[in-house]
């Protein structure tokens, strides 16, 4: 078994962006799957933490997100799902916070995405990153088991709600979420599908959502959620937004996006959310990390399944 | 020993790998090649390895690639110099390819072959080969025999030369553009191994056609050989053979011609001396620096550094400094950043520190404001060379507001290079304006918003104190920063405490007992545990400087109750710093 000075070298070599072998990924998921079981689905946190939404595999992003609000350690973090898909180095950015919760399981916080999900990332990206980069699937079989047992939302304080989509009309008091059996693939419907996928929409009521999964919902759902559960606010990641960070309904809601230029090319900056401990609210906005920083020239493979 | 039929199991299985369907797995044999031909010996490695390598030719381009490269390193697998010629077969089909990357490696390994052959076999097995690729009917064979007379032409006998030669001027005349290209590109190479008498004649004659080449990719390889053809002929074969052509290749149609032209116009300075650059080369250059492609006008600022040092003070100031001032207005980001950068290496020509003031501080200070903040940051992290020659009080008078205002620049990577500045600048200013604006920012930066310009200001401020002192640090830093320690945001109480830790290694041990260690102590009641364990971390490299009895009687205990956490990574950092009190 690895011990932390085993991880604290993972950790520094995931940070240059270079890969674990297979057998380390292996352990160090098994090692996660040990921490991530404790946890409940609601993980309660304790202010001071930074709030971060969709980062997609940006790894040099991630590291200016770091360089920004401050290391893991020193500052705490809640990562709001996201982590892989779309963009090129899915595979050692969520490896480099899985292996951060693993030697600092009180100092960062990782909550599921939609995009955490066997399903969605066999068609977005990660899927094929893993094999390209490992030549078999054995990564990608690792890493989504973890995503099973990762936690469905996060209460700072028991006021401030991190979730990664919005809410469900299933689900009226945040008990609700807390019975739900989470260690399984994301369903196509429910609770815990439209926990990860529903959208905030200036209307009232529910609405039917373009995505095809979860649902729109409006302020006065979002303010009786909130009055009910007795929250200041839901926090939650999963639209981009170009100015980084958008308040809605009151601010009642706020969307964090942390994945500045998202995909390379559409020209947002990021931001992430500052509670201290007195839990007030101040938005770190940061841009893309400068080009000559990607130093990791990319492996021209075609995947195997094209021979 | 254990039984050899163990030891060669691996190797069975790479060369069992060497035909898997997998290309990964293809791959990673290829590049244990050599210890696949090591293995079987230099013998069987001729008589089957390479057979079977000759055969593999029609894979994936990326297998090939790393066929041509290992194929290379073969040499003394297949029995040494004497047998080296068994590899150029493969070589030669793999030069043929389609692929370039591919082909560029064959030829590569092509030569790294033909220079451990002895001259005899070179004539009996390599020149075949390079005759053959260069009369091959496919153009590929051509581009890559274009590589290969260089190494084939300096060991050759007088007859094979003069074929060779022939070779190589027909080359130049190929009909396929591509061809043409190559031959162009590796004219530089090849001629620095050509008898000198034969230069005038031959290479510049083949020179001057390519240069005349109605293709423009073939005309700018061949200026890309300029430089190289203009030392090999000394300076007056270069005034007389090269210079027209580059003059004539300033004012070229395509600006892909132009931009070669700027870059290679120093390296021709070089050869001709400075008296003829001055009469011919300079108006060249100021056309170059005020080309209509803005790609152009990069490459040529670019070299101004180099140029203006070689012409002189005088004469930059009259030729060609007012065309680097236009340039610092550039509507092209790019040519204001590759000014910013060069701006600053033209100041150390001029004597003087007036002309300085009157003819370049201007740019600088127009380039300072420059939206971009490449442009900026170019600036700023050359400011050194500058400082040293216009001297204090012009700095103080003139730079300093600039400085200042990008202290608080937008763009925290901006502020950072300011930060990474301050140490210089203070040995150059002195304490005395640090007690003023300079000091102020310094302790501002400690509150900035992102968190790398806070670590840098608490070692910022680490460095300072090296230079000005303990009694700067107790009378000026520490009062200000107090102020700060009981910050409400757990972010900066903890920059505080970086700050004091980092002075604590260089104070006088009087100020870090009765100051500095104090307040550190302090941070063990924070509510925060990120603050206690970073105080338990930072302690660790502040434990060094203190007098050892103070440790056993102070921070011992300190470390020791903080064991007793609730929190499970200050027990860890406390524990870890307890291990430095010894």
């Amino acid at each position: 078994m690895a011990g932390s000075s085993d991880l604290d070298a993972w950790i520094s070599r995931l940070r240059e962006c270079k890969l674990l072998t297979e057998a380390q990924v292996r352990t160090l998921c098994l090692r996660a799957i040990d921490v991530l079981v404790e946890e409940s689905n609601v993980q309660k946190i304790f202010p001071p933490v930074t709030i971060c939404g969709d980062i997609h595999g940006q790894f040099f992003d991630v590291l200016e997100l770091f360089k920004v609000g401050g290391d893991c350690p020193s500052t705490n973090y809640l990562f709001m799902g996201d982590f892989v898909d779309r963009g090129f180095y899915s595979v050692e950015t969520f490896l480099l916070l899985l292996a951060l919760k693993v030697r600092y399981p009180d100092r960062i916080f990782l909550i599921r995405g939609n995009h955490e999900s066997r399903q969605i990332t066999q068609v977005y990206g990660f899927y094929d990153e893993c094999l390209r980069k490992y030549g078999t699937l054995n990564v990608w079989r690792y890493c989504v088991e973890v995503f099973d047992y990762l936690s469905l939302a996060a209460l700072v304080d028991g006021v401030v709600l991190g979730v990664h989509g919005g809410l469900s009309p299933n689900v009226s008091t945040i008990d609700q979420v807390r019975l739900i059996d989470r260690k399984q693939e994301v369903p196509h419907e429910g609770p815990m599908c439209d926990l990860l996928w529903s959208d905030p929409e200036e209307m009232v009521g529910w609405g039917l959502s373009p995505r095809g999964a979860g649902y729109l919902f409006g302020s006065d759902i979002c303010k009786q959620f909130n009055y009910i559960n007795g929250l200041n606010f839901i926090a939650r990641a999963h639209q981009l937004v170009m100015e980084g960070y958008k308040w809605m309904f009151d601010q009642q809601l706020v969307t964090v996006w942390s994945a500045p230029n998202y995909c390379y090319r559409c020209g947002n900056v990021a931001s992430v959310l500052e509670l201290d401990e007195q839990l007030n609210c101040e938005f770190k906005v940061f841009k893309e990390a400068p080009h000559e920083l990607h130093h990791v020239t990319m492996r021209k493979i075609t995947p195997s399944y094209f021979l | 020993m254990t039984d050899p039929s163990d030891d060669l199991y691996p190797i069975a299985v790479l060369i069992d790998e060497l035909k898997n369907d997998d290309i990964v797995i293809r791959l990673n044999s290829l590049r244990r090649l050599g210890i696949i031909a090591k293995a079987l010996g230099p013998e069987r490695t001729r008589e089957e390895l390479i057979p079977f390598l000759q055969e593999s030719t029609d894979d994936e381009d990326e297998a090939l690639q790393v066929l041509a490269e290992e194929l290379g390193n073969l040499v003394p697998y297949v029995g040494g110099p004497d047998f080296a010629f068994h590899l150029l077969p493969p070589l030669e089909s793999l030069a043929t390819v389609e692929e370039t990357v591919v082909r560029d490696k064959a030829v590569e390994s092509l030569n790294k072959v033909a220079e451990q052959l002895t001259p005899g076999l070179l004539e009996l097995h390599y020149i075949p080969v390079v005759n053959t690729l260069a009369k091959t009917e496919w153009f590929t064979a051509r581009v890559s025999a274009c590589g290969l007379f260089a190494v084939a032409y300096d060991r050759s006998s007088e007859d094979v030369k003069q074929e060779l030669r022939a070779g190589y001027n027909a080359l130049c005349k190929d009909e396929t553009p591509m061809v043409r290209r190559s031959a162009a590109q590796h004219l530089g190479k090849y001629a620095e191994k050509l008898e000198k008498n034969l230069l005038v004649t031959d290479v510049i004659a083949m020179f001057a056609e390519l240069c005349d080449d109605d293709q423009d990719s073939v005309r700018l390889l061949a200026v890309g050989s300029c430089s190289a053809l203009a030392k090999l002929l000394g300076k007056e074969g270069s005034i007389s053979k090269i210079l027209p052509t580059v003059q004539k290749f300033a004012v070229d149609k395509s600006w892909r011609v132009r931009y070669m032209v700027a870059q290679q116009v120093y390296e021709l300075c070089e050869v001709i001396g400075q008296e003829v650059t001055i009469a011919e080369l300079v108006p060249v250059y100021v056309k170059l620096l005020r080309d209509n492609e803005a790609e152009v006008r990069v490459a040529a600022a670019g070299k101004a550094g180099d140029f203006c040092s070689f012409v002189g003070g005088s004469l930059t100031l009259k030729e060609i400094l007012p065309s680097l001032t236009e340039l610092s207005n550039d509507t092209s980001q790019h040519v204001r950043a590759a000014i910013a950068t060069v701006v600053m290496a033209i100041s150390p020509i001029f004597d003087d520190a007036n002309t300085v003031e009157v003819n370049v501080l201007p740019i600088i200070l127009t380039l300072l404001r420059d939206e971009y903040p490449d442009v900026r940051l170019n600036i700023i992290s050359n400011l050194e060379s500058v400082s040293k020659i216009i001297g204090i009080q012009l700095l103080q008078k003139n730079l300093l507001p600039a400085i200042v205002a990008l202290a608080e620049d937008r763009h925290w990577r901006v502020r950072l290079a300011i930060i990474n500045y301050f140490p210089l600048l203070a040995r150059q200013l002195g304490i005395f304006s640090f007690n003023d604006i300079l000091g102020k920012l310094c302790i501002q930066w400690l509150e900035d918003g992102v968190s790398t310009i806070r670590h840098a200001a608490a070692h910022n401020l680490k460095n300072l104190a090296e230079d000005f002192g303990s009694d700067w640090v107790q009378e000026f830093v520490f009062p200000k920063m107090m102020d700060k320690i009981a910050h409400p945001h757990y972010l900066f109480r903890m920059t505080i405490l970086e700050a004091v830790a980092a002075m604590a290694t260089v104070v006088s041990s009087d100020i870090l007992t009765t100051v500095l260690l104090p307040e550190m102590l302090k941070f063990n009641k924070d509510k925060v545990p990120n603050v206690r364990f970073h105080a338990c971390k930072l302690m660790k490299t502040v434990i060094p400087h203190v007098d050892p009895s103070i440790v056993e009687s102070t921070i011992k205990p300190w470390l020791s109750d903080l064991q007793e956490d609730d929190d499970h990574d200050v027990r860890f950092y406390s524990r870890d710093a307890l291990t430095a009190c010894h």
